[in-house]
């Protein structure tokens, strides 16, 4: 099992380089690591691969750039409204649907779940929310993550866990970050499989298939 | 007042965790009304109650953390959600949790530090075209901020960044 942190921005966005991340991760406790805007590599024994955020376009233009997205690089889409995420989940190339905290409560409904279940695609569930934020916007996404945790119970989509880093000091380690998603109603194999999900897809995305 | 026999004593426990930026001055009290309001914000003023934080001292940019015995996993996990002191940003990293401050004081020398980095502090270098100045340096982590700005904003390389630029 691959345990990753996803979502990671480094310098120029963030403070730290994505060196310095890896270095702090192989601490924390990770194998891998998906980092925006940065070239995949090893550094200090952590794999880190190239991941992309797709925000802030219609869903058109955002499902051709997903389609243009190189082999290789973990797909991320920040969720929108209830229309958008429909769209995104059926695109070919998709990963991840991520910022579901921010989008609205009817955003991501039982239909979408089983979109999801059936082409594969995880949500994210950050835990940025509960570290940086405090009171009714950190309960909001409490309140968020527990609903989507019921649909992935009831529709089998799968999920992950990340801290979306900007900053060796925003990064947390996989106990806490475990202990974190337990606050959640994560049991012991749900957090497992979304601390792998990126890995195991990472695994599944290499050239060589078996052919019948 | 009489002092209580040990048995009626309430247990504790006692949490390390690193202070990170390393090399930054974090005062105690400022550290406990951080560490308070996580708590509380996490858990609520009951459970807060219960777990009883307090910081009982800062050595070589560890924290010593006391808390109620069988809420060890609770202020640990508050400590995960701290991310600011007096203004400051700043991280908790929990290394061990133990019966007695000695025990942690011993674990701290096991766990001690890696070993002092190439570049001291104060040292000005470029990096990127921008001369930047280090303030802390360990093993291969660096730390630096640019020069020439009042409350620049630090920067976390290492020394095989320093030596691609």
């Amino acid at each position: 099992m691959t345990i990753t942190d996803l979502g990671l921005r480094p310098y120029p966005v963030g403070d730290s380089s994505i060196r310095r991340m890896a270095l702090e991760a192989r601490g924390l406790g990770y194998d891998s690591l998906v980092a925006v805007g940065v070239p995949p590599g090893d550094y200090y024994g952590v794999a880190v691969r190239e991941g992309i955020i797709i925000a802030g376009m219609p869903a058109k233009d955002a499902a051709a750039k997903a389609k243009r997205a190189a082999d290789g690089r973990l797909v991320m889409v920040r969720a929108g409204d209830n229309g958008f995420n429909r769209a995104m989940i059926g695109v070919r190339g998709v990963h991840l649907l991520c910022g579901i905290e921010y989008a609205h409560r009817h955003a991501f409904d039982h239909v979408i779940a089983k979109m999801a279940a059936d082409n594969t695609v995880a949500v994210d569930i950050s835990l940025a929310p509960l570290i940086l934020r405090r009171g009714p916007a950190r309960q909001k996404a409490l309140d968020r993550y527990r609903d989507i945790l019921m649909l992935s119970r009831k529709f089998s989509f799968p999920l992950t866990l990340s801290t979306h880093a900007d900053s060796v000091l925003s990064m947390r380690s996989v106990r806490e970050v475990s202990g974190l998603a337990a606050t959640i109603g994560f049991d012991l194999d749900e957090i497992e499989q979304a601390l792998a999900f990126a890995g195991s897809r990472h695994a599944g995305s290499t050239p060589v298939r078996e052919v019948p | 007042m009489t002092v209580r026999p040990p048995t009626l004593r309430e247990k504790r426990r006692y949490v390390l965790a690193r202070v990170l930026p390393g090399g930054m001055t974090v005062d105690p009290k400022e550290l406990y009304f951080a560490v308070a309001e996580a708590v509380t914000s996490l858990w609520g003023d009951d459970l807060a109650s219960r777990v009883h934080p307090a910081v009982l001292a800062i050595e070589n940019g560890c924290a010593f953390i006391r808390c109620r015995r069988g809420t060890e996993r609770e202020l640990a996990l508050a400590l995960s959600t701290v991310t600011s002191c007096a203004g400051q940003k700043i991280a908790l990293r929990t290394i061990a949790t133990s019966g007695t401050m000695e025990s942690l004081r011993a674990r701290l020398q096991e766990t001690a530090r890696g070993a002092p980095g190439a570049l001291p502090a104060g040292t000005g270098i470029s990096v990127g075209g921008k001369d930047v100045e280090v303030i802390f340096c360990e093993s291969q982590k660096i730390d630096v901020v640019e020069k020439g700005f009042k409350n620049a904003a630090r920067f976390f390389l290492t020394t095989q960044d320093l030596e691609d630029k």
